[in-house]
């Protein structure tokens, strides 16, 4: 099906891709459905793109990018939330926020989002630890992984492929620019 | 909202198998304690508040946002 999206122009999502969250986003309720766009470049940065509303999408990311010892710890009842026996069978990433000084970008470890890859259903789920910050500043755990890694093109690749055994699909949005999208569009 | 008034030491229960006890008054502070089953999420009201502004702001970032982190991440 097609989705058009603020960001990314129109973009083709194969149905079992889209991602359920039963109970929205914390202060975004009323949003159900989405999926995640991987516009490729270097930042390692995904998108979670609304279907439900074209401009509405939160840039994510793994958590084990920049923050190797985070471990996501769920009550048995969060666990079944998801359908979940355990986070084999997950996805887990962290919502960012980009403000213009971007050196003082933060992740939400607080709350992370786990999907569940068979079921495509997921949740933002407030964790019980206090010691977990939900702006998380993180910009040079991110540059040093980037200067380590992000210019070996096979160490990309091998993130998607991992990505793709876990069963996430991302949405590919290469080269995202206006003239893409205008030529998208003439050739659908 | 049902309102209750509690004296130090006094306890209010909620279904079966939660318990908030009136721990402490100290000026305008109260300490609660909270006995729940182990599922129970408890979190104070500005964690949700401040997750919910998280949000809010991530979803304000557009592609301009990445490329200027694009850009800041090159510099050596």
């Amino acid at each position: 099906m097609k989705i058009k999206t603020t960001r990314f122009g129109e973009l083709e999502v194969d149905k079992k891709d889209i991602i359920e969250f039963t109970e929205g986003l914390l202060g975004f309720e009323n949003l159900k459905k989405f999926f995640i766009v991987d516009p490729g470049d270097q930042t390692l940065i995904l998108w979670l793109q609304s279907i439900d509303d074209a401009g509405t999408a939160f840039p994510i990311i793994e958590p084990k990018i920049f923050q190797p010892n985070y471990m996501v710890k769920l009550l048995p009842v969060e666990l079944n939330s998801l359908s979940l026996e355990n986070l084999s069978n997950a996805s887990v990433y962290t919502v960012l926020t980009i403000p213009q000084n971007v050196t003082e970008m933060s992740a939400n470890l607080k709350a992370p989002i786990i999907i569940n890859n068979k079921t495509k259903t997921a949740r933002q789920i407030v964790l019980q630890d206090s010691k977990l910050e939900v702006r998380f500043k993180m910009y040079m755990d991110l540059k040093k992984y980037i200067v380590n890694y992000a210019s070996d093109d096979s160490k990309r690749t091998n993130v998607n492929v991992a990505n793709k055994e876990q069963g996430v699909t991302t949405v590919q949005a290469n080269n995202v620019t206006a003239n893409t999208t205008n030529n998208k569009n003439a050739e659908a | 909202m049902l309102v209750l008034t509690r004296k130090l030491g006094e306890s209010i229960a909620i279904d079966d198998h939660i318990k908030i006890v009136v721990v402490q008054i100290k000026g305008k502070q109260v300490r609660l304690g909270i006995k729940a089953p182990p599922e129970t999420k408890i979190h104070r009201e500005e964690v949700y508040k401040a997750i919910q502004d998280q949000n809010t702001e991530a979803s304000q970032a557009d592609l301009s946002s990445i490329t200027n982190l694009a850009n800041e991440l090159n510099k050596k």
